[in-house]
């Protein structure tokens, strides 16, 4: 070993003199410093910090389809069928909502195949399924599901409700356009009839008597079919005053010619010509509007409102670029609250407190020197981030500064988390712990798949301590549609980031004593 | 403040932390001269390292009065700190950072400007042979290196009191011995230091030796005057030619009580004495003459300073120590 060099150990005292407020920045650098040099010695954790996130989201962005889930299904027809519904046309009405995967008559065999989980849903199409409505009974549709993911089934009983709807317009569409025929058919007769009114009101012969009341009879069955046919009075209704008035006319000619029926085999005829004359003006009225009825498109008679949507923005953005902003705020606060969670605990464990203790330094040096190395590189990560998120076409449509402002605030608020959990814990595996179940309470409960509405007020507390509810909220508002973020979200992250920030001074204060 | 306190780093008067369970320090007198190196020697457990973490301001004392650097350390000021240099007995290392950039944290935390960093690291790299692992990171650090890099941590600011907590445990004799060096060294540049160990022989190095037992100071002194406390004085070995001259010898040499404090058979000797007097070399001649001189003559064949360990005198006090507890006990 050399021999100890000559020169003095001691310093001179004039080079150490620096005043007292450059000391206190001094000391904050230190720990800045500090901090920055170790992170920056570890270029894994910045990669996995800034380039795995980055691939995930391209990863969710090129292999996203749908978030809608897709229902494989198999429907059971009846043995007939559905008489004026084409397989086909089935197929592209239930295809809307679901995977059609098959169409069979065959019920056991879907069931089968919905035992072994081969497809979610059966749908069973009833028997007779017009007779079954003449008769004043609803047809039903079985659906049966195999789904264990609670939204799939929230999600299944919504389409089949659509896909019901969307089956009784259809029906409604073909009865409705079956009874124009009918009513066209029937209408003619109805001119034609009118002048045997005339007849009976000029008087008939007893030759004709008999001839005449068939027809008259005739008449009514058509009459009475007629009435039978036509769409529910709500759907004649909707459409118009004069469809409105279509069935009261029409059983106010039934009751009139039965009457008059009944007037020309009691031979009391001549005694009602008002009511004859009465009777024709109705036929003439039904002879209108059944001409109105059967000129309307059956579509417009059975849905009278039509759909008309347009988006303020043209359409809404592509998943990934939806969920960006909720990419970016859970980024920079795992980060943080990972980073943070470190912080202390490790230090305290190694025994720097105490070597801080002995040192002229102040405990709020210590934390503001660390807060500030984080941030900066913590910042500089999620720079790196918003300019990848900008080359993939993910917009910034708001303020810069505002988004500055919040990212910096959300940033400090997250570290405020990580560092309280770092002053509670124990050990670093215990501090990661803490970390972990902190990312899973906010995938969960900070609006970033679950809506923040969907849970119930006891859940609120929860959602509003998590920064990443209000950096979300915040970030979608500024990136995607250009407004300021809510007052709540400042509101918010500056409460988390002074309490957790008090919090952190008191506990570390009480560890640094007992160092 | 009187006139010997100022020159006193350290002042102590029966200062107690209590634990509980028999853990603490118990009535601790002592005082640490500026200039000098106090060594606080005991074994584990026995409360060296309360004793400084009391005189560094971090444990307040429950009864007693403590003053270092002239000031009360529980309400030291930054500018009494920066004062003051402390390695502790846990490494605080940080594996990531680089020796520079290990030592620049914690001058830095002293209010260093980067300047005067760079220049004063220069200088103790140098004084402890690390200038050429200035870069090296501190994982990478042998043991040796690790706390040579601590010693270094701990001059930065240029203290003029420095606590070093067992600062040579666990290190190779060399370098061991290459640390007292360096401590010697900043002594004799006019700082004091106050180092913990639990090896005895390192005491040989001590201005001051404080021997410590269940959080009590049983002596302080310097090195020479605990040997001469515990032994009554230096000893001359003798070794007679004629084992049948065993009696006459004891009973001359006990007749010389102005000389003499004291001489026994030495243990599992049949020709030997211990002879117990003030200063061996000065009075050596005279005890032979004296043995010589008897007729008929006591010859010697052999005699000569006994060099005593300090694991015997550390022993021997703790006995001491022992003795009337066991006394209260039995």
């Amino acid at each position: 070993m050399a021999e100890l060099s000559d020169k003095p150990v001691v310093a001179s005292r004039e080079t150490i003199v620096t005043p007292g407020w450059q000391r206190w920045l001094i000391r904050v650098r230190a720990y800045f410093w500090k901090e920055v040099n170790e992170i920056r010695r570890q270029p894994l954790l910045i990669l996995s910090l800034i380039i795995g996130p980055l691939l995930v989201l391209i990863l969710f962005g090129s292999t996203y389809v749908n978030s809608n889930p897709r229902v494989r299904t198999a429907v059971v027809l009846p043995a007939e069928g559905i008489p004026g519904l084409e397989e086909e046309q089935l197929r592209q009405v239930i295809g809307l909502n679901f995977d059609l995967r098959l169409v069979t008559r065959n019920q056991a065999e879907a069931e089968a195949l919905l035992a072994t989980g081969a497809i979610d849903l059966i749908q069973v199409l009833p028997d007779n399924i017009f007779q079954t409505m003449r008769s004043g009974v609803s047809p039903e549709i079985f659906f049966t599901a195999n789904v264990i993911n609670p939204l799939v089934e929230g999600w299944v009983q919504y389409l089949a409700y659509a896909q019901v709807n969307e089956i009784n317009r259809t029906l409604l569409v073909v009865t409705t356009a079956r009874a124009q025929e009918e009513a066209a058919g029937i209408r003619v007769r109805v001119v034609d009839f009118e002048g045997k009114i005339l007849e009976f009101e000029q008087g008939i012969s007893e030759a004709r008597k008999e001839a005449a009341e068939q027809d008259l009879k005739t008449f009514i069955d058509f009459l009475d079919e007629l009435n039978r046919i036509l769409p529910p009075q709500e759907v004649l209704a909707q459409h118009s005053d004069e469809l409105a008035q279509l069935r009261p006319i029409l059983t106010r000619v039934r009751i009139n010619l039965r009457e008059v029926r009944r007037a020309l085999l009691d031979e009391t005829l001549s005694e009602g010509l008002l009511e004859l004359t009465k009777t024709r003006s109705d036929l003439q009225l039904l002879s209108g509007t059944l001409e109105i009825f059967v000129n309307i498109a059956p579509d417009r008679l059975v849905s009278p409102v039509k759909l008309s949507y347009r988006n303020l923005r043209g359409s809404a953005y592509s998943a990934v670029v939806y969920y960006s902003p909720g990419v970016l705020a859970l980024l920079v606060q795992h980060t943080a609250i990972t980073l943070g969670a470190l912080a202390l605990v490790r230090e305290r464990l190694m025994g720097a407190f105490e070597v801080f203790r002995v040192a002229p330094v102040s405990l709020h040096q210590l934390i503001i020197g660390k807060y500030l190395g984080y941030i900066v590189f913590i910042g500089l990560a999620t720079l790196a981030l918003i300019i990848a998120m900008l080359v993939i076409g993910v917009p910034l449509l708001g303020n810069w500064l505002q988004f500055a402002g919040l990212t910096l605030l959300l940033i400090i608020a997250s570290l405020g988390v990580g560092f309280l959990i770092s002053a509670l814990s124990g050990s670093d595996s215990q501090a990661i712990q803490l970390a972990m179940i902190s990312l899973l309470l906010s995938i969960f409960f900070s609006g970033f798949f679950i809506s923040v509405e969907s849970f119930a007020p006891v859940a609120l507390p929860v959602v509003y301590a998590i920064p990443m509810s209000h950096g979300l909220a915040g970030f979608q508002y500024l990136m995607l549609r250009g407004l300021p973020p809510s007052p709540g979200s400042w509101l918010g992250l500056s409460l988390i980031s002074i309490i957790t920030f008090a919090l952190v001074v008191i506990i570390t204060r009480r560890q640094l004593q007992r160092a | 403040m009187t006139a010997t306190q100022k020159q006193l780093a350290i002042h102590a008067e029966g200062v107690e932390v209590n634990f509980g369970n028999g853990a603490g320090i118990f009535d601790q007198n002592y005082s640490v001269p500026e200039g000098t190196i106090l060594g606080m020697i005991g074994p584990s457990g026995c409360g060296k390292t309360t004793t400084c973490r009391v005189a560094l301001g971090l444990l307040a004392p429950q009864r007693g009065t403590i003053t270092t650097l002239g000031r009360t350390p529980t309400r030291f000021t930054a500018e009494d700190r920066e004062r003051i240099g402390y390695i502790p007995q846990q490494f605080v290392l940080y594996p990531r950072l680089s020796v520079a950039e290990n030592i620049s944290f914690v001058a830095s935390l002293y209010g260093m400007s980067t300047r005067q960093i760079n220049v004063r690291m220069d200088e103790l790299l140098a004084f402890v042979d690390l200038t050429d692992a200035r870069d090296r990171l501190g994982q990478n650090l042998s043991g040796g290196m690790q706390r040579r890099l601590m010693l270094v941590g701990a001059l930065m600011h240029d203290p003029v009191l420095l606590f070093a907590d067992e600062p040579t445990a666990g290190i190779d004799p060399v370098l061991r011995q290459r640390f007292w060096e360096y401590f010697r060294r900043l002594r004799d540049e006019g700082r004091t230091l106050v180092v913990t160990t639990q090896i005895v022989s390192e005491a040989i190095y001590c201005d001051y030796v404080a021997v410590m037992r269940q959080g009590r100071i049983l002596a302080v002194d310097t090195p020479m005057g605990l040997r001469r406390r515990v032994l009554g004085g230096e000893i001359i070995d003798l070794t007679l030619e004629d084992p049948e001259n065993i009696g006459r010898a004891l009973a001359t040499l006990r007749r010389w009580r102005e000389v003499v404090k004291s001489v026994r058979v030495a243990p599992n000797s049949e020709t030997d004495l211990h002879v117990v007097v003030e200063d061996a070399r000065e009075y050596l001649p005279e005890v032979l003459n004296r043995l010589e001189n008897q007729r008929p003559r006591i010859v010697v064949a052999s005699a000569a300073p006994l060099d005593v360990s300090y694991d015997d005198i550390f022993i021997r006090l703790m006995e001491e120590a022992q003795a009337p507890q066991e006394a209260d006990h039995g």
